[in-house]
């Protein structure tokens, strides 16, 4: 079969002239050499048989046109045909022919053509075969090569993925159609301190927080009967057997036909940001119940009962008193000791509205280390949402290395409220301009810090900028005419300054100034 | 029936606020029992008299609207009065509604005072002669024999003296002698009283 390939090649390389040419004087010698031989050994065998034995022509010429292609065989037909009409056909030993030999000689040149004719056919014939098979086998294995190279880039991909679902932050678990889960990485594997057997399947759901387990069926059922989006929070337990909050998110691979083939899925840890959701929701119930408290109803009802029962009995004894003296004759004696009773429920009504007295002075403040730069921050969230809804842009700046002050948290931030809900009812009304609310605090000299709000609202003239801290004073149908008076004393009651003046630009601006905490004071000087 | 002293009850939790209506109610003479709380007042033992309640509405245990409703329930209808240092709206119309006679806010003038004690006990000496009408009328009824009893049922539902004899097999003459003795009893001048006295009976029954 080797032998065979350089006939192919010529083939190939036929372009070439110097290499055409070469290879035609090879098949020639080939072809030479072949018939040579032949002529030896007929003339060798000629000393055993009584005629020439020519056969051995037709087998170089049969040779020369398979190994060396048409050309070849023609020309060992020819040297055939010149040595044995030199040879064996009479004369011998010349190149003319007896009249007698012609038919013999013509029989033998017929017959080395044919057998040079039949050789190359069969030759071709198996030539072309083999070159088939040969297409074949190479196109076999360059398919075979091409899929084992896409096979191998497949599995490197796969293994990168894999990789990158156990390398990120992430918490990813996979499910079949049915919502059984089949896979999760390590992330989530080690966060609950369980193998991949224990997550398998609805053995997920013993690690979620019992009072979850319903809610979190629930809605992975809806998202699996609808192949909608999965999306939910619930508390999950970890290694350590505490539950973290976590939001989980899934989302379902579908087929080219639509059917959902898989499941996939994330849960990231929303732990802190629920806990401080929760501080924030604490914050805002402080907020809320402060300005309960400070609300007049509230305060004027628990007053009132106070005050209203001795004062009923004084009343009550006075109608009784004049009933007795009225009597004919007056029951002086009965006069007197209901005048006894009337004095001592009327001191009794003193000692109720000293003991509020004092239940004021004691309220305010409860001193503490304060951080406006936190007060403020902490309820800028807190009044976003207001913000948002009442399409008023809010702007909050803090100071860097703000010094703390001395003072009662929630109510200075009940203050900085106070005056940020004022600025935006202010602009309630507001048909045109920017409705901007601006809370700022800074550093004031060396001793005291200035928070300022500002709004941009139907602002107030320089006579009512003192009016409006009176009690009682107010421009709103529904307000009392207490928040700010309440404001100044709170602010007053910390050694602070409250003002307001008209913004230049329209709109009013609130400040307060508040003494630095006397360390921090220290420290500076 | 001879003439009694109404009894006013106070139920109030502050002792001041209870002396100077009792002083009050004696000056212009009138008998008051105090109560400290709901509880103290339900307990005690009260006499068969005219009375009503001045109650406070703020109290310890069972406030003053739920005793309103606990005498309701019970069958005690003593008139109320409320005093409150802070009523609101929907407090007044609850005990309006539930009977209350007047709803005061304290400190109260002597005369919304008076004028609502009078007012109550009015409404509780009605309600004790209405008592009073009722027995004796039930007294009466029961002084019939039963076969009194079944011809004043048949001549109140507008039977003839005819018709009530075929029903129960006897003569004329015998129905109109059990209706005269019936309306003698029952001391009814017409048949229209006789209706009148029946329906009250059917009414108590019913109850």
């Amino acid at each position: 079969m080797e032998s065979l390939r350089p006939a192919t090649e010529s083939r190939v390389t036929a372009g070439q002239p110097g290499f055409a040419v070469r290879d035609t004087v090879r098949r020639l010698a080939m072809s030479l050499i072949l018939v040579a031989c032949a002529l030896v050994l007929t003339l060798f065998l000629q000393r055993f048989f009584p005629y020439p034995f020519l056969f051995l022509f037709f087998a170089a010429v049969m040779a020369s046109a398979w190994l060396g292609g048409t050309a070849a065989g023609l020309f060992a037909v020819l040297f055939s045909t010149i040595a044995v009409d030199y040879f064996f056909v009479p004369p011998f030993y010349s190149f003319s022919i007896s009249p007698t030999a012609e038919a013999y000689f013509g029989g033998f040149v017929v017959c080395a053509l044919a057998a040079s004719w039949v050789s190359t056919a069969k030759k071709k014939d198996e030539e072309e075969l083999t070159e088939a098979r040969d297409h074949l086998e190479r196109r076999v294995s360059e398919r075979t090569a091409a899929l084992q190279k896409s096979n191998i880039e497949l599995q490197e991909r796969e293994r990168q993925l894999r990789l990158l679902t156990e390398v990120i932050p992430q918490q990813i678990w996979c499910a079949t159609p049915v919502g059984s889960i089949d896979y999760c990485n390590q992330q989530l594997l080690d966060y609950a301190g369980r193998g991949l057997l224990d997550m398998q399947g609805e053995r997920f759901s013993e690690t979620l927080h019992p009072e979850d387990r319903e809610g979190f069926h629930r809605s992975w059922q809806r998202a699996l009967a609808s192949g909608e989006q999965f999306e939910g929070q619930w508390r999950v337990r970890g290694a350590d057997g505490e539950y973290q909050w976590f939001f989980t998110r899934g989302l379902p691979l579908r087929g080219a036909d639509g059917r959902i083939l898989r499941w996939y899925g994330t849960n990231t840890n929303i732990d802190g940001l629920h806990k401080a959701e929760q501080s924030l929701m604490k914050t805002q119930s402080d907020v809320a119940h402060l300005s309960r408290v400070l609300s007049m109803g509230e305060l004027s009802t628990s007053i009132a009962h106070e005050i209203s029962q001795p004062l009923t009995a004084v009343v009550t004894h006075g109608n009784a008193c004049v009933e007795w003296l009225n009597a004919s004759p007056p029951n002086v004696e009965k006069a007197r000791t209901t005048a006894e009773r009337i004095i001592q429920d009327g001191t009794r009504a003193g000692a109720v509205l000293s003991h509020i007295r004092a239940l004021f002075k004691k309220g305010t403040p409860a001193k503490g280390c304060v951080d406006m730069n936190e007060v403020i921050h902490e309820l800028t969230v807190f009044l976003k949402d207001e913000a948002i809804g009442r399409q008023v842009s809010l702007r909050a700046e803090v100071a860097r290395d703000l010094p703390l002050v001395d003072g009662d948290r929630v109510q200075l931030q009940q203050v900085v409220l106070n005056l940020a809900m004022n600025g935006m009812d202010a602009m309630k009304d507001l048909a045109r301009g920017p409705k901007e609310l601006r809370i700022a605090v800074r550093r004031e000299g060396a001793s005291q810090i200035l928070v300022s709000v500002e709004d941009s609202g139907i602002g107030l003239s320089a006579e009512t900028a003192e009016k409006i801290f009176q009690p009682f004073f107010t421009t709103k149908p529904q307000g009392i005419g207490m928040g700010l008076s309440i404001s100044r004393s709170i602010i007053e009651s910390h050694a602070g300054r409250l003002w307001a003046s008209p913004r230049p630009g329209g709109g009013a601006l609130f400040q307060f100034t508040l003494p630095v905490r006397s360390e921090n004071a220290d420290d500076q000087s | 029936m001879t003439k009694v002293e109404p009894t006013i009850y106070i139920v109030d939790d502050d002792e001041s606020v209870r002396d100077a209506l009792r002083n009050l109610l004696d000056a212009v003479g009138m008998r008051a029992v105090l109560y400290g709380s709901t509880q103290e007042f339900l307990d005690a033992r009260r006499p068969d008299v005219p009375s009503c309640l001045i109650l406070d509405v703020r109290l310890p245990g069972m406030n003053g609207l739920e005793l309103q409703e606990e005498l309701n329930k019970t069958g005690v209808p003593v008139p109320i009065v409320f005093i409150t240092a802070h009523g609101d709206i929907p407090m007044t119309s609850r005990a309006i509604k539930a009977g209350a006679v007047e709803f005061l806010t304290k400190p109260f003038e002597k005369k919304d005072l008076l004028a609502a004690v009078g007012q109550a006990l009015d409404r509780d000496r009605e309600r004790r002669a209405a008592q009073a009408r009722l027995s004796a009328l039930r007294g009466r009824y029961k002084s019939l024999t039963p076969r009194e009893r079944e011809v004043l049922w048949e001549v109140v539902s507008g039977k003839t003296n005819k018709e009530i004899a075929n029903l129960f097999g006897l003569s004329e003459i015998t129905v109109k002698i059990h209706r005269g003795r019936a309306m003698e009893k029952m001391e009814a001048d017409s048949l229209a009283d006789l209706v009148r006295m029946t329906e009250k009976l059917q009414q108590r029954f019913r109850k």
